[in-house]
């Protein structure tokens, strides 16, 4: 069965923060599916597999960075999928964190819903263009 | 097979054509008064998940309230912003608005199961049982790990008693890692599992019993059990196997990954013969048995390091170092701007320079090697390059404690760019920046190396007020297509402009990456992509060229 629109798994310890993201995105056309800690985002990881991951860096337990690394080594679905981190990180060091747990982009927080939309495009987009 | 069952009130079709599309589900519907009713029935037939479309909010709540009780995930159908308030309150694992296209709702009732554990312990049990899965077989290389090798060979080394370990230690990979980024050493990885699981299908010994694990980054591990009636492999087989191992993994890499990456490669093997003894763990047997073979494989590895330092002595006397030259070129025009000097051995074992200065530095050659590698960049300038090209020179900043390196090395300073690496710690800033000084009043220029390579950021950078910037590799690879190594570099492009200096991108191989660091501003470009590394022919000779040294 062919999917049309991109799956997105948002992850975030925030319920509220979850919630708003999801209806935002899915008034976009995407389909989403939230978790709210490191475990049940690696759970779900596997059963929804999907295109992009929307990942809170700072969360009780696992951590994004953990979570990150633990996806990228994923051996069927660690390579294609987009991962983006949502984090507070403005400064060399943590980019350059970013860059080492294997993330693609990251979403500068407290971010406005357009820019993180156009964080996930050009993410889909980018990842679209790989595909082909 | 047994059915996954998903009990609902649905009467909408896209929910049965979800159902459908997923694999292995059947559909139970029941009206909505009966739903709660019917989950203990239907938790009996494998129950895996409930929709729930009711717009009442008794029903809605006794709904989850059960299903959870039963430790059953629920999926809401939402008509609603209200039902969609409720269902979230209620704790529903997913919901949906209705009405929902087929692929939304069998998307949500996947993501309701996988997110409903049956009990907080499963739940970690499940994600521990990722990671070992994970464990056993290597994610890059795709090649079964040491615990499941002991596993399989388990049966086959007691039948046979008898039992070859070798051990195949991949040094340098770290190099690559360090240099190039971890992307770099995963694609070297997998094109070395590739080259070595092509090799044993060809080789002599694939007719007798052989399995290979990969332990960790360099190292692999065979266990060669001979096939009944077949004799071991001998030291003679296994000496002369290595030789042609080497020979086509270096070749893959090289073919690959290019020169520099492959004059890198080496592998040093050792090998233990291991005999069954029903006395003995097995396991034991073989962690010994491997513990030989590491150890055989580091004494050859030291071995080789003598006979390296030898051969570099050698070199050092006999001048035996050549210079290639690889092009920066502008990047709006192509034009060159100047080259890089890269030492190269004429010895092969000491043909990268990575290597090259590893072996110095491990018997205290450094200055000594830096010494004929600048005198032989220098010749060049006034016998290779021409007009106003820049050479780009690198020092290593302990080489400005070398007292025989000053400022009057060189004939034309201005023609100089000095290149010095972010990744030697420098300790006395106000001493180094003072030597520093005085070269540039002479008209040399400096360059950071593999600037952005460590966590430091750009106030190290700053601190040397470079002329020219030049970005860490691992920055650049794969940088078309990673938002966070654009954003980096951006940021330096920025900080360079904004500090009189110019930026170059080393290590450019595709012509995406090229694009990518064009579109970001960077000044200046250097790679594959637009040129290799060469000898340079030379130039006429203008005469009295102030430089005493006679070419090789």
């Amino acid at each position: 069965m062919a999917q049309q629109k991109p799956s997105i798994l948002v992850v975030d310890d925030n319920q509220d923060n979850a919630e708003i993201i999801r209806q935002y995105l899915e008034s976009k056309g995407y389909l989403i599916s939230v978790a709210h800690n490191g475990d049940e985002a690696l759970r779900l990881f596997e059963t929804v597999k999907p295109a992009l991951v929307l990942l809170d860096v700072m969360m009780p337990g696992r951590d994004g960075w953990e979570v990150c690394r633990i996806m990228r080594q994923h051996p069927a679905l660690g390579r294609g999928v987009r991962i983006v981190m949502v984090t507070a990180l403005d400064d060399w060091q943590d980019k350059r964190e970013a860059l080492q747990t294997g993330a693609d982009d990251y979403v500068e927080k407290p971010f406005d819903l357009p820019t993180l939309v156009g964080t996930v495009e050009r993410n889909l987009a980018m990842q679209h263009a790989k595909a082909s | 097979m047994k059915k996954l069952l998903l009990l609902t009130d649905a009467s909408d079709p896209a929910v049965a054509q979800a159902v459908d599309s997923l694999e292995g589900w059947v559909l139970r519907k029941v009206p909505s008064d009966q739903l709660v009713g019917a989950i203990p029935a239907a938790a009996e037939d494998d129950l895996k998940a409930v929709l729930v479309c009711s717009t009442d909010p008794s029903t809605l709540r006794h709904v989850v309230e059960n299903a959870h009780g039963a430790g059953i995930p629920v999926v809401v159908g939402c008509a609603d912003d209200v039902a969609r308030r409720r269902a979230v309150e209620l704790g529903a694992e997913e919901w949906y608005r209705c009405p929902a296209v087929s692929e939304e709702i069998a998307q949500r009732i996947r993501g309701a199961t996988g997110r409903r554990a049956p009990g907080a312990a499963a739940l970690g049990e499940r994600v521990e049982n990722v990671e070992y899965e994970q464990m056993l077989n290597d994610s890059l290389t795709g090649l079964p790990t040491l615990p499941v090798m002991i596993e399989r060979s388990r049966a086959l080394f007691k039948e046979r008693g008898e039992l070859v370990v070798l051990y195949l230690n991949f040094v340098r990979y770290s190099k690559v890692e360090e240099i190039y980024g971890w992307e770099k050493l995963d694609a070297v990885l997998e094109t070395t599992a590739t080259a070595v699981r092509e090799f044993l299908d060809d080789t002599s010994l694939s007719t007798s019993r052989l399995m290979v694990s990969f332990t960790n980054d360099d190292d692999f591990i065979f266990f060669h059990v001979p096939a009944a009636g077949v004799e071991a492999a001998s030291e003679n087989d296994i000496t002369d196997m290595v030789a042609r191992l080497q020979r086509h993994v270096g070749g893959r890499i090289e073919a690959q990954h290019g020169e520099d990456i492959a004059a890198l490669f080496d592998i040093y093997v050792g090998s233990a013969h291991v005999y069954y003894s029903p006395k003995i763990r097995l396991e034991r047997l073989i962690y010994r048995g491997i513990r030989e073979a590491a150890n055989a494989a580091r004494s050859i590895e030291e071995r080789e390091r003598a006979r390296r330092v030898s051969d570099l002595r050698t070199s050092l006397r006999e001048r035996a170092v050549y210079i290639e030259y690889h092009p920066i070129v502008v990047t709006e025009t192509k034009e060159i701007f100047g080259y890089e000097a890269l030492a190269r051995g004429v010895m092969r074992s000491l043909r990268s320079p990575e290597v090259m200065f590893d072996v110095a530095g491990a018997a205290d050659l450094v200055w000594e090697l830096s010494r004929l590698c600048r005198a032989r960049a220098i010749e060049g300038i006034d016998q290779r390059l021409q007009g106003d090209e820049l050479l780009f020179l690198n020092v290593d900043p302990h080489d400005f404690d070398d007292p025989t390196f000053d400022q009057h090395e060189v004939r034309s300073p201005e023609r100089v760019v000095i290149e010095i690496t972010e990744r030697t710690a420098i300790k006395d800033y106000p001493r180094f920046r003072e030597r520093l000084q005085r070269f540039r009043d002479m008209g040399f220029r400096f360059a950071v190396d593999d600037a952005g390579s460590g966590y430091a950021g750009l106030g190290s950078i700053a601190n040397l007020e470079p002329d020219f910037i030049k970005l860490d590799i691992s920055l650049i690879n794969g940088i078309d297509t990673n938002f966070i190594k654009q954003n980096l570099v951006s940021t330096m492009v920025k900080f360079a402009n904004d500090h009189g200096a110019k930026v170059i991108a080393e290590g450019v191989e595709r012509a995406e990456e090229f694009d990518a660091v064009k579109a970001l501003g960077v000044h200046l470009v250097q790679g594959f992509f637009l040129h290799r590394p060469s000898k340079l022919p030379l130039v006429p000779a203008t005469p009295a060229a102030g430089v005493t040294a006679q070419s090789a």
